[in-house]
């Protein structure tokens, strides 16, 4: 059995080019025609960014449609969403656009926000290096991913859901490699809600389930 | 004392300072010159203070130039400063020339640094003029802007800008200060220095001897604000939320500050809050010299709520540096406040001095609320605002600028 390479990595933020928005129409002609990597950044990155960790809702969208277009209707709406749950980002992004276009035709008139609380358009590199830390028994998992940083974390159970052909987060295909034993233990990864939570909190859920799991095996 | 990673493992732990070596193992031996133009004062001047000696220590070759130049050319960078801020400033074509004039001399004395560096970071806009001398560079040339440059006075930005879009990259600290360039802009917010003089721990008997070096009243609540004497930053406004918090409890108020006396314009400020404050003994106006850190940092762990009434703000420091003594923040809803300071969680944001006052009071009533927001404070900064985070952002985006800029994944 192959050992489980833990990989880190570390977030860079830049400005994706694409000119502000100021108001809700504006937001949906901009997230029609943006690259992927700003839809990625803005639904799935929040967690890795420096910012407060916990907020209302994981994407900026609903975060700014709630904070600085005043309209929790559509905050509600977007917050909701799940990027993991779509099979590519052009089906998040025609979904994001059918939230916001239903929320137009609502109104009577175009949400916007003040200057200086525009929605900056940012995108990232993210970059990743190799720990040399190896796992080799799926026992040892849980008490390992308890000590690992909260980016070693993101990279292997969330940005794995999109680098991977099957959407699957590292951990589960490890153990998922280890024979029948250890089936029980990736089934267990997968009843995680994990886009809703901070990665400190994540972590801790991953070492607890794994911990149960392995628990009740004996 | 020369700074090393390992001084701040109790603070951020193994994990945090073994990706910081990872990272700089996959940059060893790679030069760096950072340039600016004091070695002394300012925040700029701190932040390579400690970046300089922890990226060697990573197993960079890092280094710190300093640009030197006439009182006259400081004046015209001075007005480049306020120009970009969006002050109205009268430059002419001589400035701009003993602008350039400057740069020359400075290059010619760091050429060969410069031309052999594989990164060269040019710190605001008074060594800009640099790149643009260095034909021979090897490396790669990146612009920070450590201030706000959204909405500049146009001719400033104008003749400034032919500078710094020739540049590899540039760096702001938030999207809300960029100016579009021709070239990737990242983002890398500030940070503080936990082991500084304003951020260490400090001895009980050392908070308390500043407790009585004001004559404040350990029975009763401390309300404090810690910034320069400057409009923007509403001391009267925090004034005015005090005396509607006195009504109900007795409570006491800081304002500290320092630096107004060679400002005319803090100097009138600082006058208007003298009276504002009138005779009242429960408000205390302090004005501290520009070294009075660890008094500062008393003043802040003292504090029952911290307060940064601003109206208008860049990063917002101070608001970090009470974070990190485990203080909520009532703080203005603006500029990096607001990335800081998360309504129910860190504190509240307030846009008149009555938001101020009715969030004080908030706290004054809810005392156990002081200690679960200011622990969550505490952690927002240790995960995001200190040294290692901003050191980090630094390794990742020189690893970024000798890679593609542009991609999304990069393995390294």
């Amino acid at each position: 059995m192959k050992p489980f390479e833990v990989m880190d990595c570390a977030l860079l933020t830049r400005m994706s080019g694409i000119p502000p928005a100021i108001n809700l129409r504006e937001l949906r002609d901009r997230l029609a025609v943006c690259g992927e990597n700003v839809l990625f950044h803005h639904y799935c990155e929040t967690t890795l960014r420096t910012t407060f960790d916990n907020p209302d809702y994981r994407n900026d969208f609903a975060v700014w449609a709630k904070l600085y277009l005043g309209d929790r209707v559509l905050a509600e709406r977007l917050g909701i969403l799940d990027p993991y749950s779509f099979p590519s980002m052009e089906e998040l992004r025609a979904a994001t656009l059918e939230v916001i276009d239903e929320r137009l035709s609502e109104l009577v008139m175009v949400p916007w926000a003040r200057p200086g609380d525009e929605f900056f358009f940012m995108e990232s590199t993210m970059v990743v290096f190799d720990t040399g830390a190896r796992i080799t028994n799926p026992n040892r998992l849980g008490p390992f991913i308890r000590k690992m940083t909260n980016s070693s974390v993101y990279y292997h159970f969330l940005e794995a859901r999109r680098r991977t052909p099957d959407g699957k987060d590292d951990f589960s295909a490890w153990l998922g490699k280890c024979g029948e034993p250890y089936r029980p233990h990736a089934d267990a990864l997968s009843t995680i809600d994990y886009y809703f939570n901070s990665l400190g909190y994540l972590r801790r859920e991953i070492a607890r389930v794994l911990a149960y799991v392995k628990g009740a095996s004996k | 004392m020369r700074k090393l990673l390992s001084s701040y493992e109790g603070i951020v732990g193994s994990a945090v300072l073994g990706q910081l070596r990872q990272l700089g193992e996959k940059l060893a031996g790679a030069s760096i010159v950072h340039v600016n133009s004091t070695r002394e004062g300012g925040g700029v001047a701190e932040i390579l203070d400690w970046m300089v000696p922890l990226m060697n220590d990573a197993g960079l070759s890092a280094s710190w130039e300093v640009i030197h130049g006439e009182p006259r050319f400081f004046e015209i960078t001075k007005a480049f400063h306020n120009g970009l801020q969006g002050h109205t400033v009268p430059l002419t074509m001589k400035d701009w020339k003993i602008y350039e004039d400057v740069n020359e001399k400075n290059f010619e004395r760091l050429r060969p640094a410069l031309e052999e560096a594989n990164f060269v970071v040019i710190h605001d806009p008074q060594p800009a003029g640099l790149l643009k001398l260095c034909d021979r560079r090897k490396g790669k040339w990146i612009w920070r802007a450590h201030i706000d440059i959204s909405r500049p006075f146009r001719p400033v930005w104008k003749g400034l800008r032919p500078f710094v879009e020739k540049y590899d990259a540039s760096i702001f600290s938030m999207a809300e200060f960029a100016q579009l360039l021709p070239h990737p802009q990242f983002l890398v917010p500030p940070s503080i220095d936990p082991l500084s003089e304003k951020n260490r721990e400090l001895e009980p008997s050392e908070i308390e001897a500043v407790r009585t070096e004001f004559g404040l009243d350990p029975s009763r609540p401390l309300i404090v604000q810690v910034s320069r004497f400057d409009r923007f930053k509403d001391p009267v406004g925090v004034i005015a939320a005090y005396r509607l918090v006195r009504k109900v409890a007795p409570v006491q108020l800081v304002l500290a500050g320092g630096g107004a006396t060679d400002d005319p314009e803090g100097k009138a400020v600082l006058e208007d809050v003298q009276e504002a404050a009138g005779n009242d003994p429960d408000i205390h106006v302090l004005l501290l010299p520009s070294g009075a850190h660890r008094t500062i940092n008393a003043l802040q762990r003292l504090a029952d709520v911290i307060v940064q009434k601003s109206t208008r703000e860049g990063f917002g420091l101070t608001v970090t540096e009470g974070m990190w003594k485990g203080k909520p923040v009532v703080g203005g809803d603006t500029g990096g406040i607001r990335l800081q300071v998360v309504n129910h969680h860190t504190g509240f944001l307030v846009n008149t001095p009555e938001g101020a006052a009715h969030r004080i009071r908030y706290f004054l009533h809810n005392r156990n609320r002081i200690d679960e927001m200011g622990s969550i404070a505490r952690e927002v900064v240790r995960e995001n605002f200190l040294l290692t985070r901003h050191l980090r952002d630094y390794l990742t985006l020189m690893l970024v600028m000798a890679k593609d800029p542009r991609e999304r994944l990069l393995k390294v």
